[in-house]
């Protein structure tokens, strides 16, 4: 289902032929979606989940179910219980659950996770753990809010602890959201921050902690959100944070579900975000928002479909050496192009 | 230094005895295959195919491997197959280890240097702690109270290490590649094995 030039929900067909080498492609709204690399769009052409009633049945409700179970564990956890060491606990153990899901159903066989792959995700999930988090810590967002509130004589934005949990749960994670959905736009439109981005959609498959791979500079500008000048109860946001593992995790997941049509037109789902890493450029500006894609479908940007075919350059994959210096060189060449002395031709 | 001590990390070496009655160019045809991937070339010379690899997919089987050498000798009794592969990514991951061990030590060291600032204590003395009330639709449904705030003593102001980076991240990460490594290690020479036997089998 995708919103058409005038703002209705149209079925888009998802039939993509080839033609002297070029794709077809399906028009949504004003642009061509899969003129470059293979792209299905609308939701009735995405397969379903195929086996026995059991089988349908768990990967038609873990999602919803896991959502509500998580909410409501942190909502009545009693408060010797309810922390962020509760949470790290939880966070992991459901991701190596993710991980098992990914084994028993992947979206695709071509996605599968090799030990090099796993190596390479884990390596940048460290890195986020100890040298991102160091950074952070010291000219992260929460260091620049606290300069400038105490620079300002600022106080947090107190009244919103007096909002009930759910509401302040949902507000902590889409500040957060709404922040990441613009830096994301950006990413894709200002080339600066490009070239920090680009690495991450180099990666040419999903797994479950592929949300981790990219250069540190991009992965520390994602980061950053606005939400700590505002004052919230630690349960509400230990609650945006359950909702952010319960909705957020499944990104970047090689798993078919059968996710509901609520769930869709209202969460980022690992359909919307394939069509993000799609090989299609047009494709890929699309479906910026990490946890609520319908801030994509209010500023017009969201693309219900899917790809298989992932990554830039048709696909290659990059080395983490290679995605450690990418950004620089990149930039580097680009000026030396733009503003560098023009080499003369040898005289013969 | 005899670097074949410990090149075991990184170099992966084993032997196939080839199918009785296979020939050379029957068991290099089989085998030829593996290396038509992104990224890869080969050539073969005689008893001997050489391959590396560039930027391989993520499927590719061998994608672990940057460079190795495949030869086919006589051996007493029937053809045999040798082959000697190198891997970057093996070795990477062996030393993965020490820099997550490094990353602990950064974060202590860090974390001595970052000494508390004195005023900022005597601002949080001034505002006093505020009691959070639940609002009436969470009572209702039973969410529990929030702590009340408890005054500081001294020994829990000393400890403000509660906010500072701490490295037990850094140490379980160095714990999951020293595994990841021998699991990697095991893993992949079984899964290259099982390969080029397969191959060779025409399975």
């Amino acid at each position: 289902m995708t919103y058409d030039a005038a703002g209705e929900f149209v079925y888009a067909l998802g039939s993509i032929g080839h033609r002297g080498g070029k794709m077809d492609g399906v028009r949504v709204g004003k642009r061509m979606i899969g003129t470059q690399a293979p792209v299905t769009l609308g939701w009735d052409n995405i397969p379903r989940v195929e086996g026995g009633p059991f089988k349908q049945f768990f990967f038609t409700w873990f999602q919803p179910v896991m959502l509500v179970a998580l909410v409501a564990f942190w909502y009545y956890a009693p408060n010797s219980i309810a922390k962020a060491s509760t949470a790290i606990g939880i966070g992991i153990g459901f991701r190596v659950l993710l991980l098992g899901l990914e084994w028993v159903n992947p979206r695709y066989k071509s996605w599968q996770l090799t030990w090099k792959e796993c190596a390479t995700d884990l390596f940048y999930v460290g890195l986020g753990y100890t040298f991102l988090r160091l950074v952070d810590h010291y000219i992260g967002d929460g260091a620049m809010i606290e300069a400038v509130q105490n620079g300002f004589d600022w106080d947090k934005l107190a009244w919103f602890t007096g909002l009930p949990l759910l509401v302040q749960a949902f507000a902590i994670s889409f500040i957060f959201d709404f922040g990441q959905y613009w830096m994301h736009r950006a990413m894709h439109n200002w080339y600066p921050l490009w070239l920090p981005h680009s690495v991450h959609h180099y990666i040419t498959q999903f797994n479950i902690n592929k949300g981790a791979v990219g250069n540190p500079v991009e992965l520390f500008l994602i980061g950053l959100g606005i939400g700590g000048f505002f004052d919230f109860l630690p349960r509400a946001a230990l609650l945006a944070g359950a909702i952010g593992l319960a909705v957020g995790s499944y990104m970047h997941i090689n798993v078919r579900f059968n996710t509901p049509r609520w769930w869709r037109f209202m969460f980022n789902t690992t359909e919307h975000h394939s069509v993000h890493h799609s090989q299609d450029f047009e494709a890929t500006r699309s479906n910026y928002a990490g946890i609520y894609i319908f801030i994509d479908r209010i500023f017009g940007t969201c693309v219900d479909g899917e790809a298989e075919l992932l990554g830039l350059d048709g696909g290659r994959r990059m080395s983490i050496a290679e995605q450690m210096a990418h950004p620089f060189t990149e930039g580097w060449k680009t000026i030396r192009e733009r503003f560098g002395r023009p080499v003369g031709l040898p005289a013969e | 230094m005899n670097l074949r001590y410990f090149d075991w990390v990184w170099h992966v070496r084993g032997s196939i005895e080839l199918v009785p009655g296979q020939s050379r160019d029957e068991a290099f045809a089989r085998l030829e295959p593996v290396f038509e991937q992104t990224g890869t070339s080969h050539d073969r010379n005689g008893d001997t195919l050489r391959f590396s690899k560039k930027d391989p997919a993520a499927q590719d089987p061998l994608a672990i491997f940057n460079t190795g050498t495949l030869r086919i000798e006589n051996d007493a009794a029937a053809l045999l197959l040798r082959y000697h592969l190198i891997s970057r990514s093996l070795l990477a991951c062996f030393l993965a280890p020490l820099l997550f061990l490094g990353a602990a030590q950064l974060t202590i060291a860090l974390n001595k240097l970052d000494k508390p600032v004195a005023s900022k204590d005597a601002e949080a003395k001034k505002k006093p702690d505020k009691i959070i009330v639940l609002h009436p639709i969470d009572k209702a449904l039973g969410a529990p109270e929030p702590d009340k705030p408890k005054k500081k003593d001294a020994k829990e102001k000393d400890d403000s290490s509660d906010e500072k980076p701490k490295p037990t991240p850094a140490y379980v990460f160095a714990g999951i590649f020293a595994a990841l490594y021998v699991i990697g290690r095991l893993l992949e020479a079984w899964l290259v094995q099982r390969l080029f036997r397969k191959q060779l089998a025409g399975a």
